[in-house]
């Protein structure tokens, strides 16, 4: 287990592409892995406080994470707690393993994720569970648990997996999905636009779209293409 | 200085077939031995090598606003990184590609010209603004006139005078090259939501057909004696069956003759040979197309092979791209642009196992076997196509039967039934492809001192890793697509500007253009343009491109 | 001097006449004509609140860039493509972040370009042809004065022959002075333009049983009416502005409309285009997209372009103080830009590069004034339909033009960078 802590206040923010295999290297070649500060490539060794404890494939970032992005990036395995809130893209493309935030996270959270589990214990941000510009597919497997809130564009064109959000959602929720479900416990805006496939469930308020037929399932739609996605009260 | 020693010369135009041989340059020039001294000379050794003219692309959507769309659509493109900036600039992009990166990936491969294949006469400032940062070769862009309104009211009234006056007025106002001519009459059609599907189908609102648009354009070209005849993207691109429409075209050209060079070139074939009438039984054309380009000696084609992978339909053909949009679900773009032309853009993948994309590719390659080598040029119509960095895959199919056999067990069955492709013999030499990326689209474009080493000719060089009195091309097709992706030296104007692949220095190239007022009284029709200009959104005073405003103009003069 | 081209609103009208005596110019509308008569200006390049030389704010410009971890280079859309041109490469390379002011007003469009392609026209194409226009969540009776006598409302065509030829219809959230100008005004609640939208899409499409009665505070049959004249146009056009890109939705309204538009070719001719606010915002975001391959929120801090509008549009990069210097060229954030991100821009060195002092010269540690392109300056400018045109050079100046500035600053950062 790897704990990183910031070493001191950051005056730019700081893409570091983290993954718990990163524990299973030695502090020297830890110390060692590249950052990007700004435009410069510096060592963690650098900017963050490293400490090695045991062989388990888990990083401990403590501290205030925020601007720091990327991090677990195509992780596949191991697991990352983050002890405080945590950067943009936070989780993207992940395969496999677990990311537990314990503060909040930032935009673009689990971008066309394939796998794992991602939960934050603060709020989200915007796009979460998202396919990233122009990609075709979001999220196809995996759970992103959020137990505050989250803002807009939620699980666009999703394929498949699971995003839970305990608290309220901003708009644009399951926008092009395809597959998956996206549960919500508050409330949230407009909800299924252009769906395919798929299950939204929401237990308080929301906008659905005048393109949804009513049936003993839920709400299906959208009509506007031909969609089979299924809106229901949680 | 330059002395490339010992090299094996391909040079079709001067008959040069795989010689043992020196060549010379001084200030950009191919000069003779006498007027260099040696001492002075950098020298690259080319034993072993194959040295060529630097290729030439006559038909490629490089720039402009339909390409710059057609980026801004695609952000996903442009996460190929091909350089990371530094000495030189950063070059991104997939297939669809930034300028620094088109510029650097031509050089990397032993290409020194290319032509943007379609301008919009008045969005023809954005097409210079792009083809000057576009580093390394040398261009120029072709503007459309099949849709423009202008031209319309020259036929209507069967006034060859106003219309050659209109082409040199148009062409210098642009600063382009020659006479494109973009689905005539098709795309003035889509503005009411439909097309022309034969070339008599009357345009709507003018008393004009398409036969009469490419007839009388032809008959205006000739006349002005411009370097490039009319360069034409048939009516029907896209639809089964549409070979007759083409054959149609092609025949428009008997009774026309021009002693330097074709008196039509008609584009991206490929897209024009379908046979059948639906995509449910569609099958090549390709033979019959080429039959007919064969029997007469006035006519050029291209051939717009598809690759297989990502592509980006962009063309001036508008309701074919919302066809196509159709067909595919995928995102479209449109321009309707004044009274002139339009343009659309729909991203488009081939995929090996999907019948029509494998019958498409089978065309192309049927054309580029099929027809005479001093007829057909290579290209894939780049972006519709495919990428121009797989040229060499082009050439290496053209020259071994076996890379075809290869490659033809790995696509759609469909091919063996709907093409002649499986049984189709021929081997392309290598002097013969050379041929056809070198000397002939030079001389389908009129630049005489382009695709060739003579003495005079610009030192626009390519040298390559391949000894052509040592390899089978019809054997070592592998060695063969290696050799051409990346030149061993790509030379432009006596400057060494890429080594093995390598970017080695930036230079920028020149802008040509063509200035035929001096054949025809502007005023004939300059009050017909002062008319018309009520119907443009922009002052007459306004329209066109001074030429100060080209980083590096070269204007060449028609008299 | 005639077919002088005004370089203030995306309309961008090229029939000015400049009196060179009186220096006013005729013709142009009251925001065109202010942009042209005398105004204040900043006198002289100034460090830290002291007046220097041009080579030494330069000097010292270069140095705050080259020493920056993320330098910002923000606004563009007030200039030519000539100077644009030099950001962008300049953004190159100091590795930092280019950024144009589309991404507080238009960038929605492009994200939504992205999503589904633009299907689109030149206004010359909308002037000839189009028998209804539609202005959604734009006004151009007061932000675009003279763009619906020359293309969009009043303006008479090939085929539009007369105004009564054509139907001019207002969306909006409240009655506009455009509105006043339409035969017919649809008020939708605001926030509710996607949902409109998708209820339009619903009816024509054979879908209208499911649209309920009442869709963002409009009547179902008026939605109905609205689908009949759009079907029933031979050649429509919906132009929409900051109302539709900068309210709830934002570019999925945009992508939405879009949509809508796909669907109404496959039976008439539509298009759909944004009323473009600055001169050149569009070259702004041509400019980058041919060089590196994106229109805005580009970052270059490995080497190569990254796009990402949510990390790097420079409010978002400011409010998240991602970055530790600023150039600032034809804009005025400090005056548009929300607090938490002009909290941080006045944290950080910024340097200035405009004609006239605004909010953002207060705060700028390096203020270098520059010619006005289009009256001291020539130089190529991107209608808000994409048409070029080059703005003209009508008087004289000793102010440096913008390209001249940023090409002196590129060399000296070349130089420091070795």
């Amino acid at each position: 287990m790897i704990v990183i802590k910031p070493k001191k206040y950051f005056e730019v923010c700081i893409e570091a592409e983290l993954t718990p295999e990163l524990a299973t290297k030695s502090m020297e070649e830890v110390k060692k892995f590249k950052v990007y500060y700004g435009n410069r490539v510096v060592e963690l060794g650098e900017l963050f406080e490293v400490t090695k404890t045991g062989d388990e494939k888990k990083l401990v970032l403590e501290g205030d994470f925020s601007r720091v992005k990327w991090i677990g990036a195509r992780m596949a395995d191991g697991e990352i707690i983050v002890k405080g809130s945590v950067g943009a893209n936070c989780g993207a493309f992940m395969k496999g393993g677990r990311i537990v935030i314990e503060g909040n996270a930032d935009d673009w959270l689990g971008i066309e994720m394939s796998g794992g589990e991602i939960i934050v214990k603060g709020n989200a941000a915007n796009l979460v569970g998202c396919a990233y510009y122009g990609d075709a597919v979001g999220m196809t497997a995996g759970k992103i648990l959020i137990e505050g809130n989250a803002g807009n564009y939620i699980g666009e064109k999703m394929n498949g997996g699971e995003i839970v959000i305990k608290g309220n959602a901003g708009d644009f929720v399951g926008t092009e999905m395809r597959a998956g479900v996206i549960e919500i416990h508050g409330s949230c805006g407009f909800v299924g636009g252009d769906m395919r496939g798929g299950e939204i469930r929401i237990k308080g308020k929301f906008e659905l779209l005048p393109t949804f037929r009513k049936t003993e399932k839920g709400w299906v739609g959208d009509v506007n293409v031909k969609g089979e996605g299924v809106v229901k009260s949680l | 200085m330059l002395w490339i020693k010992n090299g094996i010369v391909i040079d079709p135009k001067n008959k040069i077939k795989a010689e043992k041989m020196d060549i010379f340059v001084k200030n950009g020039k191919i000069v003779p031995e006498g007027e260099v001294k040696r001492e002075e000379c950098r020298v690259i050794d080319a034993s072993g090598k194959l040295v060529v003219a630097g290729g030439v692309d006559m038909h490629a959507h490089i720039a402009g606003s339909k390409i710059n769309t057609g980026r801004t659509m695609r952000p996903e493109e442009m996460r190929v990184v091909r350089n990371v900036a530094g000495k030189f600039r950063a070059a991104v992009g997939r297939v669809l590609l930034t300028a620094p990166a088109i510029g650097y990936e031509y050089a990397k491969m032993g290409y020194t010209t290319s032509f943007e294949a379609a301008q919009p006469p008045i969005g023809a400032l954005h097409t210079h603004e792009e083809l000057d940062a576009i580093p390394m070769i040398d261009k120029a862009a072709l503007p459309v006139f099949g849709n423009w309104h202008l031209v319309f009211k020259c036929i209507e009234e069967k006034n060859l005078e106003k219309l050659k006056t209109l082409i040199a007025w148009a062409i210098e106002r642009s600063k382009g090259f020659g006479v494109k001519v973009v689905n005539p009459g098709g795309v003035e059609a889509w503005m009411y939501g439909g097309n022309v599907k034969s070339l008599d189908d009357q345009v709507p609102g003018f008393n004009v057909t398409p036969r009469e648009i490419i007839t009388m354009l032809i008959k205006a070209n000739e006349e002005l004696g411009l370097p490039h005849s009319v360069h034409l993207h048939c009516n029907n691109l896209g639809v089964p069956g549409n070979f007759q429409t083409t054959i149609e075209s092609i025949k428009l050209a008997k009774g026309f003759s021009n002693s330097k060079r074709q008196v039509l070139h008609v584009t991206h074939v490929q897209f024009n040979a379908y046979a059948g009438s639906s995509w449910r039984d569609a099958a090549s054309g390709a033979a019959e197309i080429a039959k007919v380009v064969n029997s007469m000696d006035n006519v050029t084609i291209d051939m717009g092979q598809p690759i297989f992978g990502h592509a980006t339909a962009m063309t001036g053909d508008a309701p074919f791209q919302f066809t196509l949009h159709k067909l595919t679900g995928a995102r479209w773009s449109n321009k309707d642009t004044e009274v002139e032309t339009g343009a659309g853009i729909v991203p488009l993948v081939y995929l090996p196992n999907n019948p029509v994309h494998a019958l498409q590719w089978a065309i192309g390659l049927e054309l580029g076997l099929l027809v005479d080598s001093n007829k057909v040029a290579l290209t894939t119509d780049y972006p519709n196509g495919g990428p121009f960095t797989e040229y060499p895959y082009v050439m290496a199919m053209l020259m071994s039967r076996k890379m075809r056999e290869g490659e033809l067990s790995k696509v759609n069955a469909y091919v063996q039934k709907a093409t002649g492709l499986a049984s189709i013999d021929v081997e392309k030499t290598l002097y013969e492809i050379i041929n056809m990326t070198r000397s002939l689209p030079a001389r389908i474009l009129g630049l005489q001192n382009k695709g060739h080493l003579g003495i005079g000719a610009d030192a626009d060089i390519a040298i390559y890793n391949l000894n052509p009195l040592e390899t089978d091309t019809s054997k070592d097709f592998e060695k063969v697509y290696k050799a051409f992706k990346s030149a061993e030296y790509t030379i432009k104007s006596g400057e060494i500007i890429s080594r093995n692949g390598e970017i080695v220095k930036e230079v920028f190239g020149r802008t040509f253009w063509v200035d035929a007022r001096k054949k025809v009284d502007m005023e004939a029709v300059m009050n017909d343009i002062r008319d018309y200009f009520q119907y443009y959104s922009v002052q007459l005073g306004n329209y066109g491109v001074e030429e100060r405003w080209i980083k590096k103009p070269e204007r060449l003069e028609v008299v | 001097m005639e077919d002088v081209i005004c370089t203030f609103c995306g309309s961008v009208c090229d029939d000015g006449e400049f009196d060179a005596e009186k220096k006013k110019v005729k013709k142009f509308c009251r925001l065109g004509s202010a942009k042209f008569s005398e105004k204040e200006r900043i006198k002289a390049p100034m460090v830290d609140g002291k007046e220097v030389s041009y080579e030494t704010a330069i000097e010292k410009a270069a140095e705050i860039l080259v020493n920056a971890k993320k330098p910002l280079l923000y606004g563009w859309a007030s200039t030519a493509n000539e100077a644009i041109r030099l950001g962008v490469i300049l953004a190159e390379k100091l590795r930092g972040v280019y950024d144009q002011c589309a991404s507080v007003c238009h960038a929605p469009g492009t994200l939504a370009v992205i999503e589904e392609g633009l299907p689109g026209a030149t206004l010359g194409s909308v002037k000839n042809r189009a028998d209804v226009v539609v202005f959604w969540g734009s006004n151009p009776a007061e932000a675009h004065p003279r763009h619906g006598m020359r293309y969009s409302i009043s303006a008479k065509g090939l085929l539009i022959k007369d105004r009564k030829q054509r139907k001019v219809v207002v969306f909006d959230v409240r009655p506009t002075k455009t509105a006043k100008m339409a035969d017919l005004f649809i008020q939708v609640k605001p926030g509710y333009d996607y949902a409109v939208i998708s209820a339009l899409r619903a009816i024509l499409s054979g879908n209208a049983d499911v649209v309920p009665s009442e869709v963002g505070g409009v009547a179902k049959e008026k939605l109905l009416q609205l689908a009949e004249m759009m079907k029933n146009a031979k050649y429509g056009a919906i132009f929409y502005g900051l109302g539709v890109t900068q309210s709830r939705g934002r570019d999925r309204n945009v992508e939405n409309a879009i949509k809508l538009i796909q669907l109404l070719n496959r039976t008439t001719r539509w298009i759909i285009w944004p009323m473009r606010g600055h001169y050149n915002v569009v070259g702004a975001g041509e400019v980058p997209a041919w060089e590196v391959g994106y229109q805005y929120a580009i970052d270059f801090s490995r080497g190569y372009p990254r796009f990402s509008p949510a990390e790097f549009s420079a409010v978002e990069v400011l409010k998240r103080k991602d970055c530790d210097a600023a150039l600032i060229v034809a804009s005025d954030p400090a005056a548009h830009f929300p607090a938490a991100a002009v909290k941080h821009l006045k944290q950080i060195p910024v340097i200035q590069i405009d004609p006239f002092p605004n909010m953002t010269t207060l705060l700028a540690k390096v203020v270098i004034p520059s010619a006005v392109y289009g009256i001291e300056a020539e130089g190529t400018a991107y209608r808000m339909d994409g048409i070029p045109l080059r703005v003209k050079k009508i008087l004289e100046t000793s102010y440096w033009t913008d390209e001249k500035i940023l090409e002196e600053i590129l060399k000296r950062v070349e130089k420091l960078k070795g």
